[in-house]
């Protein structure tokens, strides 16, 4: 009984123990910058902590290749946030505290990015958000409670939603909206958004229709049919990654495309998703129903630099670039930009050298807004179609929106957040 | 003795010996070595297996955000998380010790489910899927007496600690007085204990409580420190830490479940910063605890036969059952 | 009433799937008096063989799930006689925690081997489309899968009230020091049993792979309603589980349509009551 506690303590206080000597310094004053990257690598939607990860280990590749950051080279270490607040937030102090993370990249869940937010205010370090989209981390944590270390590179809901308004509000054909809908802040938030705009283009319209599905559902039959009941004119959904394709899978065969005018995919653009509607896509299943967007779609925009990059990425990974990929890669960029014209790692300064920024990123041109600490860029949104140029679909008749014409902006209004 | 000594000294000195994170560890393992010792009550000395504690763990949680988001003081919000608990595990306790064995477990892991259910879905209350933000880590008041601010994570680790070491030393007098033996005697045979005269649903409905109670002190001191409460500290796989801890440190001690925080928390930490496939470590833990070592890592020091111990597994016939538990066997300090 | 009536087919689509894990987790119980957290995770396997023959391998659907039925039962196999079975003697509690541990080591297992991403075959040819029903189109994949529930209610029924080994399982639950005494072989039956099982909650799995995806963590989402059946419907008692898993899944449906409101929640106060009024279930005398 003694002897254990003996052990346990001793091997306690090693690992307690400081590293090794001292190491060579470079221009910045410290032998490597460190970042911490997180994302959900257990659990169903595993991919989207990967292509995070995968983002990251190519941007310091690359980063590192080209003489590194102000001459410092870079180090990532990434974590798995289990989609868990809890998780996360240890993660992200260990990262920080024991690690000795200068920067953290990442994280797909709102709820972690929620809970983050203070903590980064505490731990004073600056996190680049890269795919969680609640616009309450923007819109109440920083330009409401004015926590800057929070910075956000990819766009947040009001893509899925607003976007989704812009499209149809004129398609004078469709009148009767259905949402199936993800069970979560997310789903009700986007449902929301999107129809208080639509309704400013369309009083005419009616929303006939919702059905919830919780995370992780498996069989939406239920939530199909009981939407279809209602007979309407288009559907909205929500559900995204795997569950997406499965929603679609099941419509399909229901009918659903034979019956209505139109279907909003919600991050419908993503490569897992493509990916999973390729064979129905092939075979034009979805008849020119089928309508998304993604935070970046590989095919967009068609410039040298983002054909470069999905070439790079899939000769480095084997598959083409998701969209928390690209905005992790990016966000690597901006770090590089920021700690540049600041000549220092000190969290006040970079955010300070952020201000008035606007960098080129494979997706495209992204500009600063000190307001919210976003950076915002310009989206498209399409319809799943094949492109000889690339093993899976790809978004066409693409519709490009400014960000200007569907990011929120201060002062923010708020938005009801439940069903 | 002398040993715990020691080691309750170098916990007090462990902010200046260690950085800031292992203090947060620390922490962390502290909150787990008192949510186990509480299930361990139930488990290794009352013979009950519940897989719903992670449902008064949560009540704590969320009672002690409730509370601190309306008056920054706390010690309010953890009177109030642990009576909540407390009150929470009295109710469901009262339903559920009417069972036993394989129906008490799943009664158990129902009632836990349903509090998740709950954290889910109220989203009024509870905030929902997104829980709870920006929590206080309030100061420790008593008015007019002394305000002590803990938003250092050193001031904090001070008041788990010394609550923590509290809520220890009273389990320790609890198992040890005619309550423990009560329990353990009905956790033997429980025909024999009621011929005895021992009413026998009572003393399992106070360990349900009282385990209720630690589960809701362990939430409550979670809360303070990450400033959030989300539904997922409700859900079955956080009942299995303490079940994990307590398997992994020894069911049949008293500092097993201690122990056990202590090792599982160490292990998760070191794995994870090697591989993203910690589940399936963890699980080749369990199975090997179970097949080898029913009595946990403290059962590698008090068991005298370690040499027949490891090798049975090895030897055992298929349909030969392993030789019965000895359950009466409690370790002294 | 047309669209009531949909969703009550759809319903039983659904509630078919919970049937075939609920099938083997009660039989588990019944004869082993172990509950088998693990269950879920054996129909997750389930799905993911059936996903490399037919999706990965292109073989026949049947040929997969077959093989995949296979599979499943050999995990089982090795399962039950390499570890549970050294364990029958000690405290119940072990044997749940054992089964818990084996979750953990099979939702790693399948996203090691397979990765993390979702996986989805298409669907094969003859089983797609649809029927005109109730003024809807209720899909033939829908109909296959209540087809194979059905038929996997009858040939239980038929096995155990029929069949030599039947018989000798049911002698083996309701005595098994009585059944090891008039010479069965208690050992080889527990292990047939545990197979038995595992294969049933594999065919829930495969049958399910072109309409739902194959990820990790889909046993962990089965598992619990699963647990709800089998309680509500009496743990050992294959005809109270197969009421319990229509009653969900036509319920759920319901659910869906008319007030969105009804949840998980409800279920499990259920599971609850019942446990605490009946705890030998509903359809038990």
């Amino acid at each position: 009984m003694k002897t254990p506690f003996a052990v346990l303590s001793v091997l306690f206080f090693l690992t307690l123990l400081p590293a090794g000597p001292a190491e060579a310094q470079c221009q910045l004053g410290v032998p490597v910058i460190k970042v911490g990257v997180q994302g959900a690598a257990s659990g169903p939607h595993s991919d989207y902590g990967r292509q995070i990860e995968m983002g990251a280990t190519m941007a310091i590749e690359e980063i590192n290749a080209a003489g590194g950051i102000a001459g410092c080279k870079l180090e990532i270490k990434f974590m798995d946030d289990e989609n868990k607040a809890a998780t996360g937030v240890k993660n992200a102090r260990y990262l920080v505290t024991d690690w000795g993370a200068h920067f953290m990249v990442g994280t797909d869940s709102s709820g972690v990015a929620m809970a983050l937010g203070p903590v980064l205010a505490e731990l004073k370090r600056i996190h680049f958000f890269t795919h969680a989209a609640t616009h309450r981390l923007t819109e109440d944590l920083v330009a409401g409670k004015g926590i800057k270390e929070i910075v956000r590179v990819s766009v947040p809901v009001y893509q899925d939603a607003i976007i989704a308004a812009l499209i149809f509000k004129d398609r004078m054909d469709i009148k009767r909206w259905a949402n199936i809908g993800a069970d979560y802040e997310y789903g009700y938030v986007a449902w929301n958004l999107f129809k208080e705009t639509l309704k400013k283009y369309r009083p005419d319209v009616e929303f006939v229709a919702t059905a919830w599905a919780p995370f992780l559902t498996l069989d939406f039959s239920p939530h199909i049919s009981a939407v279809m009941a209602q007979k309407p004119d288009a559907i909205f959904a929500t559900p995204w990654a795997g569950e997406a394709v499965m929603l679609l899978r099941q419509s399909l065969i229901q009918g659903v495309f034979n019956d209505t005018k139109a279907w909003w995919q919600a991050m419908g653009g993503s490569v897992d998703v493509l990916e999973g509607i390729s064979a129905e896509i092939q075979q034009d299943r979805f008849k020119g129903k089928l309508w998304a967007t993604a935070r970046y779609i590989h095919n967009w925009p068609d410039t040298p630099e983002n054909k470069a990059f999905n070439e790079r990425f899939k000769k480095r990974w084997v598959r083409l670039p998701n969209y928390s990929a690209e905005t992790t890669y990016s966000a690597f960029f901006i770090m590089k930009a920021a700690v540049e014209k600041a000549r220092s790692l000190e969290t006040a300064k970079v955010i300070d050298a952020m201000k008035g920024m606007q960098i080129k990123n494979p997706g495209g041109v992204r500009t600063f807004r000190a307001a919210d600490q976003q950076f915002v860029y310009n989206v498209p949104a399409g319809r799943p179609v094949m492109d000889a140029k690339y093993p899976i679909p790809v978004l066409g008749d693409l519709k490009v929106f400014d960000a200007k014409d569907y990011y929120r902006h201060p002062p923010f209004a708020p938005v009801a957040v439940t069903k | 003795m002398l040993l715990v000594a020691v080691v309750v000294l170098a916990l007090f000195l462990l902010p200046w010996l260690a950085g800031r994170y292992p203090v947060y560890l620390a922490i962390q393992i502290l909150i787990l070595a008192v949510f186990s010792i509480g299930f361990n009550l139930l488990f290794g000395y009352t013979g009950l297996l519940s897989f719903g504690q992670a449902g008064f763990f949560a009540i704590g949680a969320y009672g002690c955000a409730k509370i601190l988001l309306a008056v920054p003081n706390l010690l309010l919000g953890l009177v109030g998380g642990v009576a909540a608990a407390g009150i929470a595990a009295l109710v469901l306790g009262i339903l559920s010790v009417r069972h036993t064995r394989i129906y008490f477990s799943m009664l158990t892991l129902a009632f836990g489910m349903m509090i998740y259910s709950i954290a889910w879905k109220w989203r009024d209350f509870t905030g929902g899927d997104d829980g709870l933000v920006g929590i206080p880590r309030a100061p420790l008041e008593i008015p007019g007496l002394l305000s002590i601010d803990l938003s250092a994570m050193g001031h904090y680790y001070y008041v788990v600690l010394v609550l923590s070491l509290l809520a220890i030393a009273a389990m320790y007098r609890l198992v040890h007085s005619p309550l423990g033996l009560t329990l353990q005697a009905i956790r033997d045979s429980e025909t024999r204990a009621e011929f005895a005269g021992v009413p026998v649903r009572k003393y399992r409905l106070i360990a349900f409580t009282i385990a209720g109670l630690y589960a809701g002190l362990a939430g409550a001191l979670l809360t303070p420190l990450e400033n959030t409460v989300t539904p997922p500290i409700a859900h079955w796989s956080t009942s299995a830490e303490p079940v994990m801890a307590t398997l992994l440190g020894g069911v049949h001690t008293f500092g097993g479940p201690i122990v056990g925080a202590f090792l599982f928390f160490m292990i998760k930490d070191i794995i994870v910063r090697y591989t993203e496939y910690w589940l399936i470590w963890f699980g080749v833990i369990v199975v090997a605890l179970v097949m080898g070592f029913p009595g946990g890592v403290m059962s590698i020091f008090t068991e005298r036969r370690l040499a027949w111990r490891l090798t049975w597994p090895l030897i055992s016939r298929p349909g030969k059952p392993a030789p019965a538990q000895r359950h009466d066997r409690t370790s002294e300090d | 009433m047309d669209n009531i009536a949909f969703q009550g087919l759809i319903g039983l689509s659904l509630a078919m799937y919970l049937w075939l894990i609920s099938a083997g987790l009660t039989i588990i119980f019944g004869v082993l008096r172990i509950v088998n957290f693990a269950h879920g995770s054996l129909f997750m396997v389930g799905a993911y063989l059936a996903y490399a023959f037919y999706g990965q391998m292109g073989l026949p659907f049947w040929l997969a799930i077959l093989l995949s039925l296979l599979g499943t039962g050999l995990l089982g196999l090795v399962m039950e006689r390499v570890f549970l079975r050294r364990i029958y003697g000690i405290d119940e509690a072990y044997q749940l925690l054992l089964t818990f541990g084996f979750i953990l080591i099979l939702d790693d297992a399948v996203k090691i081997i397979w990765g993390g991403v979702f996986k989805i075959p298409p669907i094969p040819a003859f089983l797609d489309g649809a029927w005109p029903v109730f003024g809807r189109y209720f899909p033939v994949y829908n109909a296959f899968v209540i087809a194979v529930g059905l038929a996997v209610a009858v040939a239980l029924w038929a096995i155990f009230e029929k069949t030599w080994w039947g018989r000798t399982v049911r002698a083996t639950a309701s005595d098994r020091e009585m059944a090891n005494a008039i010479g069965i072989n208690v050992p080889w039956v527990f292990s047939g049993v545990f197979v038995f099982g595992a294969m049933l909650a594999a065919l829930g799995g495969a049958i399910g792979i072109p309409v739902r995806v194959v990820a990790p963590g889909i046993g962990a989402a089965m598992i619990i309603q699963a647990f709800i059946i089998t309680v509500i419907g009496g743990l050992g008692n294959l005809k109270g589980a197969f009421v319990s898993s229509l009653i969900v899944g036509i319920l759920s449906a319901y659910g869906t349509l008319f007030f969105p409101v009804f949840e998980l929640f409800f279920i499990f106060v259920i599971m609850a009551v019942v446990l605490l009024v009946r705890p030998q279930g509903l359809f038990t005398r």
